[in-house]
């Protein structure tokens, strides 16, 4: 099954006292190659924590992740780095774009951290950018841009290596109104024609209508919400 | 390389401060250095330049010419030696001279007069004029600082408190003893100036100083115990034991070691804070796959990159530097040292970036999740 996998995932730390900090509880979702899955609530459910394990970032005390086939918990770190590299895109909060590269070289540096930087590599990091409206502005800085352009390039670079999921972070946080959709319009239809399984952490819920499901976390549970 | 340039290039100045301070660093290491290799073949460039690998002393003279008497006689006995290659009788003692026809006390000059055998491997060849005779009556070759001095060939040179005069057939280049330009003239003579005084050569048949030995596989110790009187050592001990080379060498070595561990922190803690900064932004890269090996060569090449090229600047000031300094200043660049100090520089720049690293390494790509910068 491609896509990715939760099953029964739970995250607890365990404080000093020996009571347990459930962060997530029991959570299974699966998402499938062209859907986008958004999930809200409110701060402190475990949003973060969730796609914190998503992306291979944490690791999940219990259950059992699942990308592309592969099981998390089976991976030493360097191969962990790896999967990040080869099968997730990130989509962070705020972009955080390297402030010294240029647009396109925001792109060109995912495929230099797998090797050398073939042509066509730049031909695809170049359409990738036209798609997304920043065909004009490949050399352009991170400081000459606007936070939507920022988040487009954001948006692109996740895209860049050809992975399996994209992960998006409060992909609008920080953005008007008119520049979230704007973003989660590129983000879907970016996941649509590319076939990715995508997942979204908001809680923005004016950009739900572009998900195919919703869902809620609630003080580490999840549940879907009935569109 | 693809971060480190873009990152040079974008932060130029930032980067420019730094590389200066690289800058100064080591164009004062290479001045240090053209200093103290000035200095020590001032201080022994006549023993330097001997293509000789041992020398025999009186025993227990500690390595010191000035300190040791013995008798040319040995020569013959060490040449003997299976060991031993060549051997040649040297002697040294320094001295005022005034070239005759000067009266003023402010032209004279303090040199050192060697005693060799003609045409032995001690003698260096002539760069002008005619090199040293057997029973050639005072002639002497000079080193050709002393030209400064307005000497020329067929000059003759009155020593203080001796009645003997020198008459100048040749100069030499680039010999000195004892901070002293060197006069060379034949080892009898050489006698006759060094023992005026009756009794000074304390009886010792043919006295000299030091017999200068040719020989790759001589045993000092076998050749001690072979020959009665003698201690061997090697022309480095030699050197060492030259008045005040030890303590001139000492202090600017001390000097040098302190500049690249002065740089190695300069640049190791600029770069560390670098890090510091720039924590989020490696946490990001980590957390879209950049795998340490990945930001370490990063910031490897970077420190490299920016080292070489201060480093050479550094080179081409020095060189600059040496263009416009008194010829008089005991200053020799040696193109072998100042690629060694470069190597090394850039060795402790490299180094230095180890603990920046070491930080990268720990840079969690978890961070990157649900910040806002």
């Amino acid at each position: 099954m491609s896509g990715i996998q939760f099953e029964n995932v739970s995250k607890y730390y365990q404080d000093g006292a020996g009571s347990k900090l459930q962060i997530l509880d029991n959570v299974s979702l699966s998402v499938q190659p062209g859907e986008l899955v958004a999930v809200i609530g409110p701060s402190g459910s475990g949003k973060s924590t969730f796609l914190s394990i998503a992306g291979a970032l944490l690791q999940a005390s219990s259950g059992e992740v699942t990308i592309n086939n592969k099981n998390l918990n089976q991976l030493s770190p360097n191969q962990v780095s790896k999967l990040r590299l080869d099968h997730i895109g990130f989509i962070l909060q705020t972009s955080n774009l390297v402030p010294y590269l240029n647009v396109l070289d925001q792109l060109l540096v995912v495929k230099k951290m797998k090797g050398k930087i073939t042509s066509a590599d730049k031909m695809f990091a170049k359409e990738l950018l036209k798609e997304v409206g920043l065909g004009s502005k490949l050399k352009k800085f991170p400081e000459q841009l606007s936070g939507g352009e920022r988040q487009r390039t954001a948006i692109a670079r996740a895209f860049v290596n050809d992975p399996d999921i994209i992960l998006a972070d409060e992909p609008t946080a920080s953005l008007d109104s008119k520049r979230a959709f704007e973003v989660v319009e590129l983000i879907a239809k970016g996941v649509k024609t590319r076939n990715k399984a995508a997942f979204m952490v908001t809680h923005d819920e004016r950009m739900l209508s572009y998900c195919d499901r919703v869902y809620r976390m609630n003080e580490g549970k999840l549940e879907l919400v009935e569109g | 390389m693809f971060l480190a340039t873009r990152e040079l290039k974008h932060s130029k100045w930032r980067f420019a401060m730094i590389g200066m301070i690289l800058v100064l660093i080591s164009w004062l290491v290479f001045i240090l250095s053209g200093l103290g290799n000035g200095l020590s073949s001032l201080s022994a460039a006549t023993f330097k330049n001997m293509d000789a690998e041992y020398v025999a002393f009186e025993e227990g003279a500690r390595h010191s010419m000035s300190r040791s008497v013995i008798s040319e006689n040995l020569v013959q006995d060490l040449k003997a030696h299976e060991q031993v290659e060549d051997a040649a009788a040297m002697g040294s003692h320094v001295a005022v001279v005034l070239k005759e026809g000067n009266e003023d006390d402010s032209e004279k000059i303090d040199v050192s007069i060697l005693g060799i055998e003609p045409g032995s491997f001690l003698e260096p060849s002539v760069v002008e004029g005619k090199p040293l005779t057997q029973g050639g009556d005072y002639q002497v070759i000079i080193n050709d600082s002393l030209k400064e001095q307005g000497i020329e060939v067929g000059d003759t040179l009155e020593i203080e408190g001796v009645t003997e005069i020198l008459e100048v057939i040749g100069f030499v280049e680039g010999e000195s003893f004892n901070h002293l330009p060197s006069i060379f003239i034949s080892i009898d003579e050489w006698r006759s100036i060094h023992f005026a005084a009756p009794g000074s050569d304390m009886g010792v048949e043919l006295p000299v100083n030091a017999i200068i030995l040719q020989g790759d596989s001589i045993e000092q110790d076998k050749l001690e115990s072979a020959i009665e009187g003698i201690e061997v050592t090697t022309k480095k001990e030699a050197i060492n034991g030259m008045p005040g080379y030890t303590a001139e060498n000492g202090t600017i070595m001390m000097m040098l070691g302190f500049l690249l561990v002065i740089s190695a922190f300069v640049i190791g803690v600029f770069f560390y804070v670098l890090t510091l900064q720039k924590t989020n932004q490696f946490g990001v890269m980590k957390a879209i796959g950049a795998s340490n090996l990945f930001l370490t060569k990063a910031i490897v090449s970077q420190i490299t990159l920016l080292a070489t090229i201060s480093i050479g600047i550094g080179i081409i000031l020095t060189y600059g530097t040496a263009a416009i300094l008194p010829a008089g200043m005991p200053f020799a660049l040696d193109p072998m040292l100042v690629f060694s100090y470069a190597i090394i520089l850039l060795f402790v720049s490299v180094l230095s970036s180890l603990i920046s690293v070491r930080k990268i390494t720990k840079i969690d790509p978890l961070q990157a999740i649900g910040r806002v910068e």
